[in-house]
């Protein structure tokens, strides 16, 4: 750290200006392709191939009206969602529950059991592919939601303890002994407070469980035949194979597709806003 | 009692068809007949021995360098400014997130149409009178990897910010405090307080990036399916490619090890070197 | 609290879908007791899909106590499930199958049925076409779709550029390449990106300069010490140095989007591209009118004169249908010998949806293009079935990656015959 004394004071502190120019610059490339995708849904391909960069004209609404009304759209919704909530209601329970010994019990193996469980995130699910599709017959779950949850949420459980755990530790043990003195037991203290202050942590990976589950495209390619079954990132591989010469529906199908995780997103990013303060002041 | 629930769902769906992955590897099996015809390490020298692979895996590496050297400062500038009190800073950060949000399918799709010659990135440039910066993005051998790797920072850039923002939760406005009132500039509050009370999420961050470099498929694989010739490659596109295309699943799998014992390797010693440092850094924290 | 509640939630709604997810799989458990068909195809645009849902249900009525459960899966998802499915103990009845080395290796696995004795009766009734489901003389697939790959053109661009008539043989392709570039006109669009249409040119010139001998024992002994291999990549070599494709042609898809190959020529933005009988269709699909554009025509890949193959030899291949080790015979054959029937195949030509393979119902096409394509068919001395297809996939794919190099030049003539034999060897 020494080292940055030398280089300090060199810089004169942000001010708000440069700030919002940078800040506008970001928020351009980030928004230029997406809105790309939401205007192109409004275009006719032949808009498109015409003029790949022009503004809609005139606006065309049936691209996105001719999802809206298809019951594939909305059918492939709903099973993506309860997929989503299975997995990521799995997940983030179960993690929970082993990130609190792995983060704060005393107990022989525990760094090789954390270590056990970061194995998991070195494997891509292709990797395990046909061997799962193997299990999950024998277990009667192909065709099933379940059973496209039920291996999400397994490759999941890495990545979610690796972010719950250092949570955990960082709250004050004293808190523990109050708790212990209170006569909490074990299971009382992890639901009645660790739980609770753990929640910044536990929202983040709700969040990106649920994302993570939402964009699968392996787990539910192998496992879900029936079309009626389907979630949908198939439903947008099957929509662009069928239209693929219509780019204007595939854009408006793919616009519709990402809006339900971008509204989840924005009603959940609250709450990693709304603060650690609790569990690290405290 | 705690740890049962997790260690039984990993071990059912994670480990036992990884185990049985391992054992497909050692064999010379198109995913139809029986396995039967073993060839123990044969397929492992093959795929060391195939140059098409040690570039995919030269690829990979290259990956790993590009995000940490450009993605960290970018992600790291973003969550501090975005950290800031300023208006409109919750907007940002939904803005910034968005990407992290969509499908790698959605992201291909979008940066194809956005690639294509004449397309709209070359009709900006040439809009600003750039018009001498257009490349063939995605055909030109030399160019195509680090095109992909624009996409992909685009991609995964708002998850390196979630993930500071977080940390920078952890960092009490009272160290900012004090610090301002011993003198300190911004500056050197940043570089004495922020980064050190930001170290363990940025090592986790670092080492989640580089895993996922070395995993890295989807995108390249819908964008360019690897090639022109080999010229994008990664080791899971090449592996795909031998599974999937070829049927080799048995040599596939030897490459689905290899690439596992690179990511077991590396995060061990990742784990030994950099992450130990983490288990001292949590109790000081506390105390601070 | 919200976590809780969430928690809760999640524990519920796992709970309640357990039960209701595994009493669903039961009842689905129990398919085995009636003769059902389980249909795997790939038709999920375009008139197929209509022509399908009749052929089943005019099948079941034929056939009372049948039931078939068409399954139509996209073409690539088709691909990567059907090795599984056919490795699990349920696999399905009836499946596409495209002949030549895949359905080799599904043989030997011992997948698929042996249909000899069931289609006896009427295989001769498609003539030669029955040939490329065959391994060792038995029948394993039907065809019912059976095309050949040649030149789609633009006929006003031809026009314009001073071409007056298709060329018919290799140094005439070179001249008409020249002269469209000279009027400023893309002369050819390739989606180099999917790697099988730059194998397009090299099977082609290949089958144009091997001996038929040559080229049909390559699938059995897999030995390319042939020279005339490695000069059909020195011809493509000569045809990449005049740079007759479009800009930016490695990236370029086949099929998808209006900047696909197919796309550019239909959008009249080259003037040709070397595809199969499919293409009207996918370029129908890309115009802003969903027309099969007017000045659309089609010529046969030119003859190399002084060369050993016989003139007019050419590439193709199809689609078929195999059944699985585990269908219910007779009733699987009898699903694959009603697809085959007149009343179907003349609905294959007459809708669009493919080139009937039964003789005596060529008249039901009626795209005059497709007609040619047809005609050249029926007459050609020779048809290689594509070299990825003929071959094992393995040495299939090895062949398509090794040209893709020389496309993107990494790789020399003699370079690529050497990779497809190493991946041969390995065989």
């Amino acid at each position: 750290m020494s080292r940055a004394q030398s280089r300090a004071g060199s810089t004169a502190p942000f001010a708000n200006v440069p700030v919002y120019v940078v800040a506008l610059l970001l928020t351009v490339i980030v928004l230029v392709p997406i809105g790309f995708v939401v205007l192109g849904g409004f275009r006719t391909t032949g808009q498109i191939a015409a003029d790949p960069v022009g503004l809609p004209d005139p606006w065309v609404r049936h691209n996105y009206v001719s999802v809206l009304t298809s019951s594939a759209f909305w059918r492939q919704l709903g099973n993506s969602m309860i997929v989503a909530a299975i997995a990521t209601g799995l997940v983030v329970s179960v993690s929970a529950m082993a990130a609190y010994p792995l983060s704060r019990m005393q107990f022989r193996g525990r760094e090789a059991l954390f270590v056990f469980f970061t194995f998991g995130l070195l494997f891509p699910v292709a990797v395990a592919a046909l061997p799962l599709y193997l299990l999950l017959r024998q277990l009667g779950l192909l065709e099933s939601l379940l059973g496209v949850a039920l291996p999400e949420a397994a490759f999941a459980i890495p990545i979610t303890i690796i972010i719950l755990r250092p949570f955990m530790r960082a709250i004050p043990a004293e808190l523990e002994d109050a708790a212990a003195m209170d006569g909490c037991g074990r299971f009382g203290f992890f639901l009645l407070v660790l739980v609770p202050l753990s929640q910044p942590a536990l929202v983040t990976v709700t969040i990106l469980s649920v994302i993570t589950s939402w964009n699968n495209f392996i787990l539910p390619l192998l496992v879900l035949t029936d079309p009626s079954k389907w979630t949908l990132p198939l439903g947008v591989a099957q929509y662009s194979s069928e239209h693929s010469a219509d780019t204007a529906a595939i854009l408006a199908f793919t616009t519709l597709s990402m809006v339900p995780a971008l509204l989840f997103f924005l009603a959940a990013q609250r709450r990693i806003v709304g603060g650690l303060s609790g569990a690290v002041k405290g | 009692m705690f740890l049962a629930p997790a260690v039984a769902l990993y071990v059912i769906f994670l480990i036992v068809p990884v185990v049985q992955a391992v054992r497909y590897s050692t064999y010379d099996w198109n995913g139809l007949g029986a396995l039967s015809d073993f060839v123990g390490l044969d397929n492992y020298r093959e795929a060391f021995g195939d140059p098409a692979f040690r570039q995919a895996m030269e690829h990979n590496g290259i990956l790993v360098a590009l995000s940490l050297v450009f993605q960290l400062p970018l992600a790291l500038g973003v969550a501090l400014l975005l950290n800031r009190r300023m208006r409109g800073r919750g907007l940002l950060r939904v803005v910034f997130f968005a990407p992290y949000v969509l499908s790698e399918a959605i992201t291909a799709v979008i940066f194809l149409q956005l690639l294509q010659p004449d397309g709209l990135v070359d009709e900006i440039l040439r809009g600003m009178g750039l018009g001498a910066l257009v490349q063939l993005w995605l055909a030109d051998l030399g160019l195509v990897f680090y095109t992909l790797f624009v996409v992909i920072t685009w991609k995964y850039i708002g998850f390196a910010i979630i993930l500071f923002l977080a940390g920078l939760q952890g960092v009490p406005d009272e160290l900012h405090e004090a610090a301002a009132m011993d003198g300190a500039s911004s500056w050197q509050s940043l570089r004495l307080v922020t980064l050190p009370l930001l170290g363990p999420t940025i090592r986790i961050w670092a080492f989640l990036t580089i895993i996922g470099s070395i995993q890295l498929f989807d995108i390249v694989w819908i964008m360019t399916l690897g090639g022109p010739a080999g010229a994008s490659s990664t080791m899971a596109t090449y592996m795909v490619d031998q599974g999937v295309n070829s049927y080799r699943i048995g040599y596939a799998t030897s490459v689905a090890v290899i690439l596992f014992a690179v990511c077991f390797v590396f995060s061990i010693l990742y784990q030994v070197f950099v992450l130990r440092r983490d288990v001292r850094g949590g109790t000081t924290r506390m105390a601070g | 609290m919200t976590i809780w509640k969430l928690l809760g939630l999640a524990a519920l709604i796992t709970a309640a879908a357990t039960a209701l997810l595994t009493t669903t799989t039961a009842s689905a458990g129990g398919k085995e007791q009636s003769q059902t068909l389980v249909w795997w195809h790939n038709v999920t645009q375009g008139p197929g899909v209509k022509l399908y849902k009749d052929i089943a249900a005019e099948f079941q009525k034929q056939h009372p106590g049948i039931t078939i459960k068409a399954v139509p899966l996209q073409n690539e998802q088709f691909k990567t499930k059907i090795p599984i499915a056919l490795q699990s103990d349920s696999p399905p009845d009836v499946f596409q199958s495209w002949g030549g080395g895949g359905l080799v290796d599904q043989q030997k696995a011992g997948k698929v049925a042996d249909l000899t004795k069931y289609v006896k009766p009427w295989i001769k009734s498609i003539g030669g076409t029955a040939a490329g489901w065959q391994v060792n003389g038995k029948q394993y697939a039907v065809p019912y779709s059976v095309g050949v790959v040649g030149f789609w053109y633009n006929k006003q661009l031809f026009k314009q550029a001073g071409i007056a008539s298709a060329p018919k043989t290799w140094p005439q392709f070179l001249a008409a390449v020249a002269k469209l570039k000279q009027a400023g006109i893309t002369p050819i669009a390739i989606g180099s990106k999917d790697e099988w249409p730059d194998a397009f040119y090299w099977d082609y010139l290949a089958t144009k300069l091997c001996s038929k001998p040559v080229m049909q024992s390559s699938a059995v002994t897999y030995n390319f010490g042939n020279p005339c291999w490695t000069r059909a990549g020195e011809y493509v070599q000569r045809l990449l140095d005049a740079g007759p494709f479009q800009n930016g042609f490695l990236a370029t898809p086949a099929q998808q989007g209006a900047s696909s190959s197919a796309g550019l020529v239909a959008n009249g933005k080259a003037a040709m591209e070397l595809q199969g009988h499919w293409n009207p269709g996918v370029m129908q699909a890309l115009t802003p009118e969903n027309k099969v554009p007017s000045f659309l025509g089609w010529f046969p890949f030119p003859n190399v004169p002084g060369s050993k193959a016989i003139p007019g030899s050419l590439l193709g291949g199809g689609d078929g249908y195999a059944c699985s080790w585990k269908a219910p015979q007779p009733a699987c054959a009898q699903f694959l010998a009603y697809i085959d029937s007149p009343s179907v195949q003349r609905r294959v030509g007459s809708t669009g949806f493919g080139l009937p393979v039964r003789r005596g119902t060529e008249n039901s096409v009626k795209d005059p293009n497709l007609r040619t394509v047809l005609k050249f068919r029926s007459t050609s001395p020779f048809i290689q079935l594509y070299l990825d297809q003929a071959y094992s996939a393995e040495i299939g794919q090895a062949l398509n990656g090794a040209i893709a190099k020389q496309f993107a030049g990494k790789a020399t003539p003699a370079q690529v015959v050497a990779e497809i034999q190493s991946a041969a060897k390995r065989k």
